[in-house]
């Protein structure tokens, strides 16, 4: 039972998203016949699964919801603002009560007591647009796509077409558009129109900087090809999937949107992540296995067997680039899209934004961009608390926005992209900024630094101060955020993901968040350093670079040592105290040192020898090493031995 | 420059910004029968495609890529058709 509870509530979350998204983009354009089928198809399922189980009321209204989608499928009511919203109302009120349903397998009461009220407005909303009936179905082909199905060549008309008609704002060339370059980005265009929209545009009454113009063009590609080129200006853009034949059988456009499931049922399988964790472990344990053997050749050389010595290193080289591709394999089947995270925010947004009063636009780039499962699951709540920062001191009411001639919808920005082996993401809305005075301020005020600190620092460097424990500029505690949960919360929880949070800030534009990540972090490259005899493995990451110093070069600043690097003051710290290894004498030649950054600043590190760079997987601690402060982990030699990974940032403190 | 008049021909080359549509409809406005030769544009703000609409030069050049060759055949269309009606 516990199982199918379990199938059940994962099944219904990704249900409950599909639903959720397709109300918002049946909203952003209510004649999108697939987005009404796909929402209609997903409660459909949803009831399916939710009968097999006694969930009290949640069958009566998913039902409802069905109904009245049904009946808006058969054009009997409109689609419109009132009867989305109740839609969503019921979708988010099955998503709020899965949790309680995976914990007891029963609705909970108080989600129970809500469903009456979900009838009456799913059942008030039917009475009411009953007769509100449609005049031309949606899929009847407006004039303007018919004709320009006629203009393009004959031979073109094989196959399905997309007709596109997009009407610029006037003012986008300010936003930074180029409407035509746009278009041109849709896939296999075929016919191009472009028409002043007044004919009788004339020298003298044009404005260069306005746009005055409206597009149709066919495209031969994919309907969810073309609606991506245009995701940011759904309104002023006709997208419509022309039927494959005479034009005289106006058919549903069906195909794109279930074609398109299909083929991705077909190609994709669930496979318990578990399973593929086995995976890169037992990969990882191959590639320490595959070191094993460089031992063995300089064993061989030695027996004075140099043909066996190059065979086995022939064959070492093979295995290990037979055992990097299967690392990189696996470690590829743990990436999933951001998307996963990103695709929540719409709704939340949303809802956020109407409680607040503020006019919104979210606008979501590179969802396709992926990471490492556990990164991009443990990337929602920072996000989150990003989101609503922006949303609630960032953002200002429409009013003050109006004042200050900016335009009346807030925007805010949530990108993603790959950069190398890491993944940026921002979060950037258009408010009102971060004073760094205020900052300043605060920051004096509730003990965060001196006042002289303040004084010194520069203004970048005071607005990271908002990421320190305790600190909120919010001068009132709202309902979003404020409640003592602050920015720190978010940049530790970045940090635990092997990544960094930065921030920059313009008074009146706005303030943008940048989160630095890696891609995937089961394998880190690793400089391996010699102190007392014993092995240690640094980080790459942490490194700035290497240095070798003159030990008349160090001098003494009270108890501790210091040198000058490129005009710069840096402490010196031995790694050999740090771990508490006896000393071994005065240090006689040149220090070799690390160049490190930490949270304090640039330190350096003296170590004995800094032998060979390395990639290996390091494994967090387990059992008894776990609480032990200062190494991150621990990971194999070639020749088995056990090498500590230092968190030097750990180890410093 | 990216829009400048050579001899009695406007030459639109590189790439031609939004920031150009002013110096182009002013090399239009004065010389009114001056062709506008677009083959050495790399890109082609829409503001200045916009501009040839309402001025209607003549258009000399083969555009460089397959994009602005498709924008060049839109713009052609609409001012061949509106001399067809006039």
């Amino acid at each position: 039972m516990d199982e199918l509870i379990v199938q059940f509530a994962t099944e219904a979350r990704e249900l409950v998203q599909q639903a959720t998204e397709d109300l918002l983009s049946l909203e952003s354009n209510p004649q999108k016949r697939d987005s009404l089928e796909s929402a209609f198809r997903s409660i459909h399922t949803l009831k399916g699964s939710v009968g097999l189980f006694d969930f009290g009321s949640m069958l009566a209204v998913l039902h409802q919801a069905e109904d009245l989608l049904s009946r808006a499928r058969a054009d009997k009511i409109v689609v419109n603002g009132t009867l989305i919203d109740c839609l969503l109302a019921v979708v988010q009120w099955v998503e709020d009560s899965l949790p309680g349903i995976s914990q007891t397998g029963r609705l909970s009461e108080a989600q129970e007591k809500q469903a009456p009220r979900l009838i009456g407005i799913l059942s008030g909303e039917m009475t009411d647009q009953v007769d509100d009936v449609i005049g031309p179905g949606p899929e009847q082909i407006p004039g303007w796509a018919l004709s320009l199905r006629e203009q393009a060549p004959a031979s073109d008309s094989e196959g399905s077409l997309i007709a596109i008609r997009y009407e610029p704002h006037p003012e986008c060339f300010f936003n930074g558009d180029d409407p035509l370059a746009t278009l041109t980005k849709v896939p296999d265009l075929r016919h191009l129109n472009i028409f002043l929209k007044e004919p009788q545009t004339s020298p003298q009454n044009y404005d260069p900087f306005r746009c005055h113009l409206l597009i149709e063009a066919l495209s031969g590609g994919a309907l969810a090809e073309a609606e991506a080129v245009f995701r940011l200006i759904p309104d002023q853009v006709e997208l419509l999937a022309l039927p494959a034949d005479d034009a005289k059988l106006p058919a549903v456009p069906s195909g794109t949107p279930s074609d398109h499931s299909v083929e991705r049922q077909s190609t994709t399988m669930r496979v318990d992540s578990a399973r593929i964790d086995k995976l890169v472990e037992i990969a990882g344990e191959l590639i320490v296995a595959k070191n094993g053997l460089v031992p063995l050749a300089g064993e061989a050389q030695e027996l004075g067997n140099r043909r066996l010595a190059r065979r086995i290193l022939s064959s070492h080289h093979e295995i290990e680039l037979l055992v990097a591709s299967l690392y990189g394999a696996v470690t590829q089947a743990r990436l999933i899209p951001l998307e996963h995270v990103f695709r929540r925010f719409p709704r939340l947004v949303r809802e956020t934004s109407t409680r607040l009063g503020k006019a919104l636009d979210l606008i979501i780039e590179g969802e396709t961009v992926e990471a490492d499962r556990e990164i991009v699951e443990n990337l929602f709540e920072p996000l989150l608390h990003l989101v609503r920062n922006s949303l609630d001191h960032g953002i200002e009411p429409e009013a003050e926005r109006l004042q200050l001639s900016k335009p009346a919808r807030g925007r805010l920005r949530l990108t993603a992209r790959q950069r190398g082996d890491q993944i940026e993401i921002e979060v950037a809305d258009d408010g009102r900024g971060i004073d760094p005075q205020r900052v300043r301020a605060t920051a004096v005020d509730r003990g965060v630094i001196s006042e002289i600190q303040a004084t010194a620092s520069s203004d970048e460097a005071v607005l990271q101060l908002v990421f320190a424990p305790g600190f909120s500029t919010a001068s009132s505690i709202s309902d979003l955020s404020g409640r003592g949960v602050g920015l720190d919360a978010v940049q530790s929880s970045i940090k635990k993901l092997g990544g960094s949070v930065e921030l920059s800030s313009a008074v009146g534009s706005g303030t943008s968040f940048s989160l630095k990540l890696p891609i995937s972090f089961s394998m880190t490259q690793l400089m391996i350093v010699e102190v007392g005899g014993e092995r240690y493995g640094i980080p790459l990451s942490d490194v700035v670079e290497t240095h070798r110093l003159p030990a008349s070069a160090v001098q003494c600043v009270r108890a501790g040592q210091a040198f000058v690097l490129r005009n710069q003051t840096v402490p010196l710290l031995h790694l050999r105290e740090l771990l508490q290894l006896p000393s071994s004498g005065s240090p006689s030649g040149d220090l070799k040192v690390l160049i490190m950054r930490t949270a304090g600043g640039k330190i350096g590190i003296a170590v004995e020898k800094i032998a060979e760079r390395s990639e290996t997987l390091t494994r967090p601690l387990s059992g008894l090493l776990q609480g032990v402060a200062g190494i991150a982990g621990t990971t194999l030699l070639g020749d088995g031995r056990v090498l500590l990974v230092l968190d030097m940032e750990d180890l410093v403190r | 420059m990216t829009v400048t008049l050579d001899g009695d021909v406007i030459a639109l080359s590189g790439p031609c910004g939004v920031e150009e549509v002013e110096t182009l409809v002013n090399y239009l406005e004065n010389h009114p029968s001056a062709p506008v030769d677009v083959g050495e544009a790399t890109s082609i703000h829409t503001a200045l495609w916009q501009a040839l609409l309402v001025f209607r030069p003549k258009i000399s050049g083969s555009p460089s890529s397959m994009a602005l060759g498709q924008v060049l055949l839109g713009i052609e269309a609409y001012l061949r058709n509106d001399k067809e009606d006039a």
